[in-house]
């Protein structure tokens, strides 16, 4: 799911993506020059012997590398045979492609698909109910991102990967300056005058990240959307947001925060020059650091985010909810496509292959066995040898499991979008908050859905 | 144009019927790759947009259950026109536009007549440079000039820095500079170029007369270039005033770079953001078809002024 939401960093960096693009065509490229032997060269021997056709399935998604899992899955299983298809990162017109697919009856079976985006699928008509042929996977997975792919006690899609979130920082600038990891949000706001002080800034607050800070907002408390008696109870400006926002605003009234977008050009620049030292980001971030930052190897750290209360535990989000293995309307195989997207998301070479390739936190309700979060050189070298799973576990533990996703979450990221960038250039973040909230409750009712009290 | 082509065949109805058979057929093979083309790519999606745009698909309760369309009628115009969002972007082309049409041609004029008045050194080689800016896709021209644009990355930043001046070409007040800038490094080529072939169409013995006349090159660009130029320059308007009201791939571009720039920045990003990011396609097409009006009116508008008989613009 790494790109379940490096997708929605796309939006953040269009320069670096041109560089992304090209390593992507290149990528895609090689990749599908070595499907197309594989295939010739695997699926005979192994089709031979059983007799019949398998039966072919093409799944669509983004997730760089996710081929090596597919082709786990094609010498794995001589009865079912599945085609990748390359598609855009949803947010980026991939999600507008597949439901325009679905709506001309030719899409893929199986399609890579946000948590986030999940109920707009589902409003859109694009899912398809594989009750029946999933519902004895629940146990193989963790129970709130199961839920993910269940509505009205149907299920639509598998669970693969979340983007729990923590705070990167570079420990040697830290220990310099005298600091440690702000262990709660008044320690961060203490931490980022000092940082001030010397000249750098602890993070950025992007105004371009809507799921960041959806992420904040998941963090501090009530929910956004509440399917309730039939109709969504919208409270964005509940008074846990709004508590995270006037801190927010605070901190970029005084300037204590820059408010360049992340994952740019620029960031980056300021990440290697130490001119912003930390980050609010997910699991799959740590191959962002360390491909945008090689020079800083070694020097970073993860610590819990910063939390509101003191209490000892640990309260985390996950960035744009995750990503799911969907099964879209359409298909002529529901259970060849069910037992793809379980198999993909579950068996322990799969996700192992995933999680090396960066796409995020396994939904497997036991990762124990994943042997790339037991040990992972490259990456826990880039991290001072520090075992950066560790807190990512402990984040991915304490999500919010309720948080649900209204039906119009790309709406709603571009007003977030929108709004926050007024709040930045002379807004305020509460005033963002407030109109989010109207605007969230006129973009449903203009679906046609119901809203409570209103 | 194909009312042109109509009118042309329609026009002999009193003719026999055998006669005017032999000649409309041959007229009808000659047009018809055109007419084909026109016709699928052309009218059926306006067509098709005009249709979805009478449309609305809608959900109810929790949204659990697959969606219904139904004919709405002229609501998604109202809709489109009432949002305050999309006036303003309409409101920021036009404004765009008033900056961006008077530069675009005057440059486009200014290096035509400088290539062309035969004063220069290495003409065609400037020639094409000056038009190789329209050969780059407007997305990656868009991206080259972000660079220029981010101060993390910017050479321009960085010099202009070292003497003071401290320079942010992505603030929302100079935003739409920034735009103008791209939007004619892209184009004045181009249109440099229409106005010289129509330069080169002026036949050379009227610039004699006028030098017999004692005429200076001041003179002669004045007086007898500019005024055969006019149609040249009539159309470079229109295709100018319809670029600034399709404009797109530079702001979408630069949007992540920048807090200026949000998604309903201009007609046509609203109308994106509506059909690939809400999924509202109907919304869409009920925007499209409203800049196309625009764009219909405000071309023709022009060119009635500046036709009008007897009292010509200029």
């Amino acid at each position: 799911m790494r790109v379940g939401s490096a997708h929605r960093a796309h939006r953040g960096h269009a320069l670096l993506g041109i560089a992304a693009v090209t390593g992507a065509l290149l990528v895609a490229g090689c990749g599908s020059s070595g499907n197309g032997s594989d295939a010739s060269s695997a699926a005979p021997s192994t089709t031979a012997s059983s007799g019949g056709q398998p039966v072919e399935l093409h799944f669509a998604s983004w997730v760089p590398n996710i081929r090596n899992a597919v082709d786990l899955f094609n010498r794995a299983h001589s009865d079912v045979h599945v085609t990748l298809d390359d598609m855009t990162a949803g947010p980026d017109g991939g999600y507008a492609k597949l439901l325009a697919a679905v709506r001309a009856g030719n899409a893929p079976d199986v399609a890579q698909v946000g948590y986030d985006e999940m109920p707009a699928f589902l409003v859109a008509g694009a899912l398809q109910d594989v009750t029946q042929y999933a519902q004895d996977s629940e146990s193989k997975f963790v129970p709130w991102q199961w839920k993910q792919g269940v509505f009205g006690g149907k299920v639509y899609g598998i669970p693969q990967a979340s983007g729990p979130m923590a705070f990167y920082y570079r420990k040697d600038l830290f220990d310099r300056w005298g600091l440690t990891a702000p262990r709660t949000w008044a320690d961060f706001a203490a931490d980022a005058a000092k940082i001030r002080a010397r000249g750098s800034s602890i993070v950025t607050f992007p105004p371009t990240q809507a799921p960041m800070f959806l992420g904040l907002a998941q963090q501090a408390g009530q929910q956004w959307f509440t399917p309730r008696d039939d109709a969504w109870d919208v409270t964005v400006n509940n008074s846990d947001t709004m508590r995270m926002a006037n801190y927010w605003q605070g901190l970029v009234s005084r300037r204590l925060v820059q408010t360049e977008p992340d994952m740019s050009t620029g960031w980056f620049k300021d990440l290697q020059t130490g001119s912003i030292v930390g980050w609010i980001g997910a699991s799959w971030g740590d191959a962002l650091l360390r491909q945008g930052a090689p020079r800083t190897a070694g020097k970073w750290r993860v610590a819990d985010l910063p939390q509101w209360a003191n209490d000892g535990r640990t309260v985390s989000a996950s960035w744009a909810g995750g990503s799911a293995s969907a099964i879209l309307r359409g298909t002529d195989h529901p259970e060849q496509a069910t037992e793809f997207a379980v198999w993909l998301n579950s068996n322990l070479d799969s996700v192992n292959s995933l999680l090396t390739d960066g796409y995020g936190w396994p939904a497997i309700a036991d990762p124990s066995h994943v042997r790339s979060l037991q040990d992972d050189p490259t990456v826990f070298k880039f991290y001072g040898g520090q075992n950066i799973w560790d807190t990512f576990a402990r984040a991915d533990a304490g999500v919010d499991v309720d948080w649900a996703w209204p039906p119009t979450t790309d709406e709603l990221y571009a007003t977030v979008t929108d709004q926050l960038k007024k709040a930045v250039t002379g807004g305020s973040i509460p005033d963002a908050v407030n109109t989010i909230q109207q605007q969230s409750v006129s973009q449903l009712k203009a679906k046609g859905l119901s809203v409570a009290g209103g | 144009m194909s009312a042109a082509v109509v009118d042309q065949t329609a026009e002999p109805a009193e003719a026999p019927r055998l006669r005017r058979r032999r000649r409309v057929s041959p007229a009808l093979w000659f047009v018809a790759p055109f007419g084909i083309a026109f016709a699928l790519f052309f009218l059926v999606p306006i067509g098709y947009a005009v249709y979805q745009s009478l449309f609305k698909t809608t959900s109810s309760g929790l949204g659990l259950t697959a969606p219904t369309r139904s004919f709405v009628g002229l609501d998604n115009y109202g809709d489109a026109l009432s949002s305050s969002d999309f006036r303003s972007s309409i409101g920021r082309v036009l404004v765009f536009g008033v900056i961006q049409v008077p530069i675009m041609i005057f440059a486009a004029t200014v290096l035509a007549l400088l290539l062309e008045s035969g004063r220069t050194y290495f003409t065609r080689f400037f020639r094409v440079s000056y038009f190789l800016p329209y050969g780059v896709p407007g997305v990656i021209a868009s991206l080259l000039w972000g660079f220029l644009y981010v101060p993390a990355t910017s050479p321009i930043v960085d010099v202009l820095g070292h003497v003071g001046v401290h320079a942010d070409f992505l603030s929302s007040s100079s935003i739409l500079g920034s735009i103008v800038n791209i939007v004619t490094w892209e184009f004045a080529g181009y249109n440099m170029l229409i106005l010289i072939a129509a330069l080169q169409g002026i036949p050379g013995d009227l610039y004699e007369a006028a030098r017999v006349d004692g005429a200076g090159p001041w003179r002669i660009a004045w007086h007898i270039k500019l005024p055969l130029l006019r149609p040249a320059i009539i159309l470079s308007t229109v295709f100018t005033i319809i670029g600034t009201l399709q404009l797109f791939a530079e702001p979408l571009v630069l949007k992540p770079l920048t807090t200026a720039i949000n998604s309903n920045y201009t007609p046509n990003l609203s109308a994106y953001n509506q059909a690939f990011s809400n999924d509202n396609y109907s919304l869409a097409a009920a925007q499209a078809v409203i800049v196309a009006l625009i764009a219909f009116v405000l071309s023709f508008g022009f060119l009635r002024i500046v036709n009008r008989k007897g009292r010509r613009a200029w």
